[in-house]
């Protein structure tokens, strides 16, 4: 019985002791109103230095929090319970925050910075004029590589995937829109097209690529390729960029038929108590030397040009990360494709996952 | 347990291998100059020195423990009475719905158990943060410490009570003198155990967590997005340690106790 009190009673004072040197180290911490901002991010998506620089800039302090998926980001900003006062979303989910409307409208007067964005990656369909969202990193769905286990191809076609010498070296990302998408566009499709006929053909296209397909993953690819264990990844740039960061030998291309283009965007939803301070925060990422900071940090392409203008030309140049202009033209955003076609993807892919063995 | 034969050693020693392998790895890494776990360059502490300058994560850190040794501690207490209201009930039928009712919570997807509280605190009005994270480590967790309890309380001798009760103890120190501890190592274990999973539980934390409060476990699975970095590897291997500390620190006084008490239980 002794043993047990003693016991509690350690426990109850280690607690405190931590609890008090919790509370030393994060003074202010906890509450959400006119002098603080809670920003929800994804993991390793901003540079901290940052988030110093904004609160000695503007003496708002910053409640930092990050997600691992739009979807659970989704849920906790639509159940309430922490008054985000910004977001990072991608462009899909956008479309739907807007449809159960939990965003606030930007008041563009406030962010004066906006110029700085490449008009290429404004006014596009997930956010007319750009009413809720503001772009953050973009990027697009490509093919990373390892040239020392592929031979000589390139993948400047989607057709490369097929290339008999793949059996069983190929991975795919998890993700309907992506996979769907990738044999669209192998025949000269949109990817979002909305035609049976045209998503048939597509699916029997995949099929054939069966035998080559190794496995259909998430975010375990990343390893795989750093360690040369996988010769083959259709992925995102994002993701591909962090791979040939680690391992200088990985390459990445994307085919000419055309591709998805990508974004993450900063987005103020509907739960916000401290407006102003969140219209604050993104024209402060919009400076030039915000975004390339940041550019530089996390290693996506940013839509800022005032900030590319900052960066290493070796990096802003990469026609793997930046494309020409002649190769954007060739990339798609993805579109609304409603409820129906939507589950019609999905019922699809399934089938396209089901033929592999 | 004195004289084990050579194979039973021989098979001891694999399974702790396999067991502890994947953790030296990973804290052998955390000591790496280089960027990545492919290969070792040399050695260096900047990834520990990286964990003790973010103090973002280690008020993250210093969050998650005292989550872990509060929720622990209460759902302890609530289970260990549980577990003696269950033992208590007469009806077997009654006995039998309560534990299976018990049984069913532990074994329900945290997922479901997540999304659950998190509409629950938001109906009722509880602002996310720390209290909402307590409450659902301390929902969680009574099951786990009913279920390592009432073995215990199951092959207590009723003649114990009896004769406490025929020797004149009131029914408070029948509680504080025979039933507790009796009990005590299996409310170590049931204390220990949801420790753990406090620590480690990831989809309950990641629904309730707000206003700045995280924990751990939340912050890695958003951080390893962008591949595992080291200084993952060194908070890794820092809770590891100090995990070692607690239990050798349990073990040391446990023996203690019972050398005095005369080697007795």
């Amino acid at each position: 019985m002794k043993s047990l009190i003693q016991a509690t009673i350690a426990i109850l004072v280690v607690s405190a002791l931590l609890m008090y040197a919790a509370d030393a180290m994060s003074a202010n911490g906890g509450k959400s109103g006119k002098d603080t901002l809670t920003i929800f991010n994804w993991g390793e998506y901003i540079d901290p230095d940052l988030l110093k620089q904004f609160e000695k800039e503007t003496g708002i302090h910053v409640i930092y929090e990050t997600f691992d998926s739009n979807e659970a980001m989704m849920t906790k900003i639509k159940q309430g319970g922490t008054a985000y006062d910004i977001a990072v979303p991608s462009e899909y989910m956008i479309e739907k925050m807007k449809e159960e409307n939990l965003l606030l409208p930007l008041d563009k007067t406030k962010i004066p910075n906006f110029k700085n964005i490449d008009p290429y990656f404004l006014d596009l369909p997930f956010d007319d004029n750009n009413e809720y969202s503001v772009p953050y990193f973009w990027g697009t769905v490509g093919i990373v590589y390892n040239p020392d286990l592929v031979g000589d191809l390139d993948f400047s076609s989607w057709e490369d995937l097929w290339d008999p010498s793949l059996k069983r070296k190929v991975f795919l990302v998890d993700g309907a829109r992506e996979v769907i998408g990738m044999g669209l566009n192998s025949l000269g499709h949109s990817l979002n097209s909305l035609d049976d006929h045209e998503l048939r053909q597509a699916t029997n296209k995949l099929i054939t690529l069966a035998p080559n397909v190794k496995a259909i993953i998430g975010d375990e690819i990343t390893p795989l390729m750093i360690n040369n264990e996988a010769a083959v990844a259709l992925t995102w740039s994002g993701q591909a960029a962090d791979m040939l960061f680690e391992n200088e030998d990985l390459d990445f291309a994307v085919p000419e038929e055309g591709s998805n283009l990508w974004f993450d965007n900063m987005v103020i939803p509907k739960t916000s108590k401290n407006v102003d301070g969140a219209h604050a925060f993104i024209n402060f990422m919009l400076k030039a030397e915000s975004g390339a900071q940041n550019a530089d940090y996390v290693g996506y392409s940013t839509p800022n040009i005032a900030a590319m203008n900052l960066m290493d030309k070796e990096v802003v140049t990469d026609e793997r990360f930046y494309p020409s202009e002649e190769q954007r033209k060739k990339l798609e955003v993805y579109k609304n494709l409603g409820p129906e076609y939507l589950g019609k993807y999905n019922e699809l892919f399934l089938e396209f996952k089901m033929s592999i063995r | 347990m004195s004289k084990l034969s050579t194979s039973a050693k021989v098979y001891l020693a694999i399974v702790f291998i396999v067991l502890y392998a994947p953790i030296f790895y990973l804290v052998f890494y955390s000591f790496n100059s280089g960027d990545s776990m492919t290969n070792f360059q040399s050695f260096t502490l900047d990834h520990y020195k990286a964990v003790f300058e973010d103090s973002r994560l280690l008020v993250i850190l210093i969050n998650t423990v005292i989550v872990a040794l509060l929720s622990a501690l209460i759902s302890t207490i609530i289970g260990t009475l549980g577990a003696i209201g269950i033992v208590t009930v007469k009806d077997s039928k009654m006995r039998n719905t309560l534990l299976s009712l018990n049984n069913v919570l532990i074994v329900s997807p945290d997922v479901i158990i997540g999304a659950s509280f998190l509409i629950l605190f938001t109906m009722v009005g509880i602002k996310l943060g720390f209290a909402s994270v307590l409450l659902a480590h301390v929902a969680f967790s009574v099951p786990i410490v009913v279920l390592m309890v009432l073995p215990k309380l199951l092959e207590m001798n009723k003649s114990l009570i009896d004769a406490a009760l025929d020797l004149g103890a009131s029914k408070k120190d029948v509680m504080m003198r025979v039933i507790l501890p009796y009990i005590q190592p299996g409310i170590f274990a049931g204390f220990f155990l949801a420790l753990t999973y406090s620590l480690d539980d990831f989809a309950v934390t990641f629904f309730v967590t707000g206003n700045g409060f995280s924990t751990l476990s939340v912050e890695i699975y958003s951080m390893a997005r962008a591949g595992i970095s080291l200084t993952v590897n060194a908070i890794s291997g820092l809770v590891f340690f100090v995990t070692i500390l607690v239990v050798v620190g349990y073990y040391f006084f446990t023996s203690r106790t019972s050398k005095r008490t005369g080697g007795q239980q």
